[in-house]
């Protein structure tokens, strides 16, 4: 029986290479690069895989959409969980918009704030992950990683079905999101994000945000959304409190 | 039977990628985009604060009458990629703004640019330059 448990860590290697004797260091600012006209393709992100939701998910999600376009084209905009000026939580807080993402590595534990929000998440590279039904459901959930290779690879579970996900997508509590970020120059960084959801999705779906870094003088900026205005009114639509004098 | 007024992924993405930019967490749906409003004016209170900035303003019309105006920005992180800072404005100052009005009709827009006090002309963040 001894003997066998000897084997293990032989196990482990065969299956994920050995974290590298110094792992990259990630630690920075990252700003989001979309890449666009003129950018080295290798270091765009590729296209994202298609969102495929199993049909009971579908047919709602779609008709969401198609309610979302109606009111745009008559100048609204529906209510959604931004107009109460929540964070966004995991994967989302990891590309809004132009807000850059701050990366504080460690040996055992790897910290990303966002900007947007000043979102928090942790990564312990030391310990096992529980088991989604022993994570309390929330926003960041529960995230541990390891090294393979130069890859960050990063498991999170916990995350709460009212928790916006992908363009919106639905989410049960089994959804489970793997990482893997790599440099793939000294200053753009990738994050694949793989999310897995049996409960709703007919197949897991990948998409990555890469980052450029940015200039070792940027300071982040806090963000505590202390002055919303929005609001939703009685049919639904989002508004624009002004000041009244 | 296909819904008629489908649209196709690619354009809804490409609307809201377009829109992503600037603001975080609404569309610009509230604003028409297709019109625009000079406002002469004093600012009454530069709000540096998220998720969105707001510039406060008074505006005399032809006759004299005050109406004062809440006008939207993006927000502090947003806006300081661009040459903003939290000073840039500050109650009293006179200073042009640029707009699209709320289509509501409510005294509210949308600032497509401001010239400062110093003569210098900001947008609304990148992409939004003036």
């Amino acid at each position: 029986m001894k003997s066998s448990f000897l084997w293990l860590p032989l196990l482990a290697s065969v299956a994920f290479p050995q974290a590298p004797a110094s792992p990259p260091d990630l630690t920075g600012v990252w700003g989001i690069y979309r890449g666009g006209r003129g950018a080295d393709p290798k270091l765009a992100p590729p296209p994202a895989s298609p969102l495929v939701l199993k049909p009971e998910y579908a047919k709602p999600y779609e008709a969401r959409r198609a309610a979302e376009a109606e009111a745009a084209k008559r100048g609204e905009q529906l209510a959604n969980t931004s107009v109460r000026c929540v964070p966004y939580g995991v994967p989302t807080m990891m590309s809004v918009a132009i807000y850059p993402v701050e990366i504080i590595q460690t040996a055992k534990q790897v910290t990303i704030i966002g900007e947007a929000f000043s979102e928090v998440r942790r990564v312990y590279l030391d310990r096992p992950q529980e088991k989604p039904d022993d994570v309390a459901p929330g926003y960041y959930g529960r995230s541990v990683g390891h090294w393979e290779a130069d890859r960050l690879v990063v498991d999170t579970v916990g995350i709460k079905p009212s928790v916006s996900g992908y363009r919106g997508m639905p989410h049960s509590e089994q959804m489970r999101i793997t990482e893997r970020l790599h440099l793939v120059a000294s200053d753009v960084l990738h994050d694949q994000i793989t999310i897995d959801d049996p409960v709703v999705l007919e197949k897991p779906l990948t998409y990555t945000v890469a980052y450029k870094r940015m200039p070792a003088t940027y300071e982040m900026v806090e963000f505590v959304c202390d002055n919303n205005r929005e609001y939703v009114d009685e049919k639904g639509v989002v508004r624009l409190k002004v000041q009244e004098r | 039977m296909a819904p008629p007024l489908r649209v196709p992924a690619v354009i809804r993405w490409a609307w809201l990628l377009a829109a992503l930019p600037l603001l975080a967490h609404h569309s610009f749906t509230m604003f028409d985009m297709t019109k625009q409003i000079t406002l002469v004016g004093t600012v009454t209170e530069f709000q540096w604060t998220n998720p969105h900035s707001y510039i406060e303003i008074d505006v005399p019309d032809a006759q004299g009458a005050v109406k004062h105006w809440s006008i939207e920005l993006g927000s502090p992180s947003i806006l300081q990629q661009s040459g903003w800072k939290f000073h840039s404005l500050k109650k009293g100052d006179k200073t042009t703004l640029i707009i699209n009005p709320l289509k509501n009709g409510q005294f509210g827009g949308f600032l497509n640019k401001a010239t400062l006090p110093d003569g210098r002309v900001l947008g609304n963040g990148p992409g939004r330059e003036p």
